[in-house]
């Protein structure tokens, strides 16, 4: 048996591709196969995670592009997902249009919020960009529990999906839509990074005054940062609204908010991976705590009663603390060192 | 008149509060370029901490006061020790969302302990109202802006003649060179959080004595970057102005503009539809130092 000792590429198209040999297609289209057919072993429950991961996924990629590739804090993501949710329910629920256009009428309509709410970005940055972003999400928040074609304070209801007829009423059909729609937005937010724009970004991200002596349109880019983060937050969003069927603004806390930064900087920031393995990290913590902490309550009495309810954020800031702290590179750094060390074993270097 | 009387001493009553968390901000900016977004957080716990000694153990007003006061100056510590500490140096990214994992881990430690929402503190102030020409005002508003302005003095001062405050103020403007002569940086930052996190439980102990004690408190002290924002992140005296303008334009804001909108709960957007319109018009704020940045 033959080892490779090196991957050869005899053309630049090679050389640029993401997937450069056959075992990486191969693992590639198992991959792919193993999540599309996984209604057909899955119960509904585990379908119901899923498809929440996908959502979020989603969106975890817009803040991705905005926080890891353009370095642009945003703590109003949530409030952007609300925008698109409630787009879509409004468009979908109350004037009756197709579901697609809803969709992209919720990207656009998120994006565009965006945009105003990412002005401030072209004088500030850091810290006074973050409390624009808080702000904007107050003011989202507000403004959608006041209105009244919102539904306010009670909330609004929306349809399933539909595309032609077909329509999605089923958790394994929602499934296929919303993984469906996910690897799309990897697939966009992956093949981005490599282009001139991703590169603008990163060049951003790194100092934005090198970027723009570099000749890098800092008002152009940053702006364009942050329309495609909260446009796929819009997307997540309608995807969000047609899936839960019901909306109501306290779904989009500003801890959500946070939750999201959280993702983000578990999952490594500025990498395609980076968002997958922190959304499954969270969501996978979220449900375990779900289902441990009233084990737990009843198992140990003598717990204050805010247990279940407190115990969940208490776990996810001490675990962006000790993320922060002991690997600000995420889990994607940890699973390129694994990648590296498997690849020379048994020899260290 | 009387109308706009009352809302004019209770919005500026409660700005001089809201100042006060702007100040508990302002220390920790001032010394360590940190930007605290804890500061609900923080303001949440100490007024429930100060709820529990008081109403739940029962101890007299001026003993649960010292214990909120030493738990405070232990929480600075250990924040600052464990959290801060070991991200010198870090992008400034990490350092304002480690904060952030502060704030969730504080909220959630608020929930776990006391998951009963709503709580009423027993009044600390005498409860006659005050009459100010045809207002009416209770004496709690006066006498929190009372303690206010006497801490902000008492602040001043520290940070003018005492050798620590000067510290802190050379920390601000040369870490390296305080270093060189001989000032120990990191207890200057261990200082300042603890200082911060006493000036933000009382601020939480005065407007949960005003407004009663909920878990809502968490958004008085996001509220007060409103404060910073308008008066500049560096400034006490941008703090101490912006505070009861903050406090005034949503008092008078959602008192005058709640009948002609027909909107409730405009008193709890104008803070933040101001610190856009400052962040579009004028990013620094009121007295802040306008960063020149080099390559």
């Amino acid at each position: 048996m033959g080892l490779p000792c090196g991957t050869y590429n005899y053309s630049y198209a090679k050389d640029m591709a993401i997937l450069r040999t056959k075992t990486h297609w191969a693992l590639f289209i198992a991959l792919l196969i193993l999540v599309f057919t996984a209604p057909l072993y899955c119960d509904n429950y585990l379908l119901g995670v899923a498809n929440l991961m996908g959502i979020t996924l989603i969106a975890a990629v817009g803040l991705n592009i905005l926080l890891g590739y353009c370095g642009q804090l945003s703590i109003g993501h949530a409030g952007f997902i609300a925008v698109g949710a409630y787009t879509a329910a409004v468009l979908t629920g109350t004037f009756e249009l197709p579901f697609l256009v809803g969709l992209i009428c919720a990207g656009l309509m998120a994006g565009l919020v965006g945009l105003f709410f990412g002005i401030p970005s072209l004088k500030v940055k850091g810290f006074y960009l973050g409390i624009a972003t808080i702000a904007a999400q107050f003011i989202i928040i507000w403004f959608i529990n006041h209105l009244s074609i919102t539904g306010g304070f009670t909330g609004i209801a929306v349809p399933y999906a539909s595309i032609g007829g077909f329509v999605f009423d089923t958790e394994a059909s929602q499934f296929y839509l919303i993984m469906t729609i996910a690897v799309l937005c990897v697939f966009f937010a992956k093949n981005l990074a490599r282009t001139r724009i991703g590169r603008a970004f990163v060049a951003i991200r790194d100092n934005d005054l090198a970027a723009e002596v570099m000749g890098i349109n800092l008002f152009y880019y940053k702006l364009l940062a942050f329309f495609i983060g909260c446009f796929l937050a819009g997307i997540a969003g309608s995807l969000l609204a047609h899936w839960i069927g019901f909306m109501n603004a306290e779904q989009f806390s500003i801890s959500e908010s946070i939750l999201y930064i959280g993702m983000v900087i578990i999952g490594g920031m500025g990498s395609a991976l980076g968002p997958i393995l922190g959304v499954i990290f969270i969501r996978l913590l979220q449900q375990g705590m779900m289902f441990i902490a009233p084990m737990l309550e009843s198992a140990f009495p003598a717990l204050p009663a805010g247990f279940a309810s407190g115990i969940a954020p208490m776990l996810f800031g001490v675990v962006i603390v000790l993320f922060l702290v002991l690997e600000p590179r995420g889990l994607s750094h940890r699973w390129m060192l694994f990648k590296a060390s498997y690849r020379l074993w048994p020899f260290s270097y | 008149m009387a109308e706009f009387l009352q809302y004019s001493i209770t919005g500026v009553t409660v700005g001089m509060i809201y100042a006060l968390i702007g100040l508990s901000f302002a220390l920790i900016w001032k010394s360590s370029g940190v930007a605290n977004l804890a500061l609900g957080g923080l303001v949440l716990i100490f007024s429930w901490i100060f709820y529990a000694m008081l109403v739940q153990v029962g101890l007299p007003l001026w003993l649960s006061l010292i214990v909120v006061l030493i738990l405070a100056l232990a929480f600075g510590w250990l924040i600052e020790r464990f959290c801060l500490r070991p991200l010198i140096a870090q992008p400034i990214l990490s350092l304002i969302t480690v904060t952030l994992g502060l704030e969730f881990f504080l909220e959630g430690l608020a929930v776990f302990i006391w998951p009963e929402m709503v709580a009423g503190l027993p009044p600390l102030f005498p409860i006659e109202p005050l009459k100010i020409g045809p207002a009416v005002v209770s004496q709690a508003y006066v006498w929190a802006a009372v303690i206010s302005l006497i801490l902000f003095g008492i602040l001043t001062l520290y940070f003018r003649y005492h050798k620590m405050g000067i510290a802190m103020r050379a920390t601000a403007d040369d870490q390296l060179a305080v270093q060189a002569c001989g000032i120990p940086v990191t207890s200057i930052f261990s200082t300042s959080w603890m200082l911060a996190c006493v000036v933000s439980a009382i601020a939480g102990i005065l407007i949960s004595s005003i407004s009663g004690l909920t878990h809502g408190l968490v958004e008085t002290g996001l509220k007060a970057f409103s404060v910073v924002i308008l008066g500049g992140l560096d400034s006490f005296i941008g703090c101490i102005v912006a505070g009861p303008i903050i406090g005034l334009a949503e008092n008078l804001g959602s008192g005058w503009l709640t009948p002609i909108v027909g909107w409730g709960g405009l008193k709890d957007v104008i803070p933040f539809i101001i610190i856009i319109v400052v962040l579009f018009i004028k990013p620094y704020g009121l007295f802040g130092e306008v960063r020149i940045e080099r390559i």
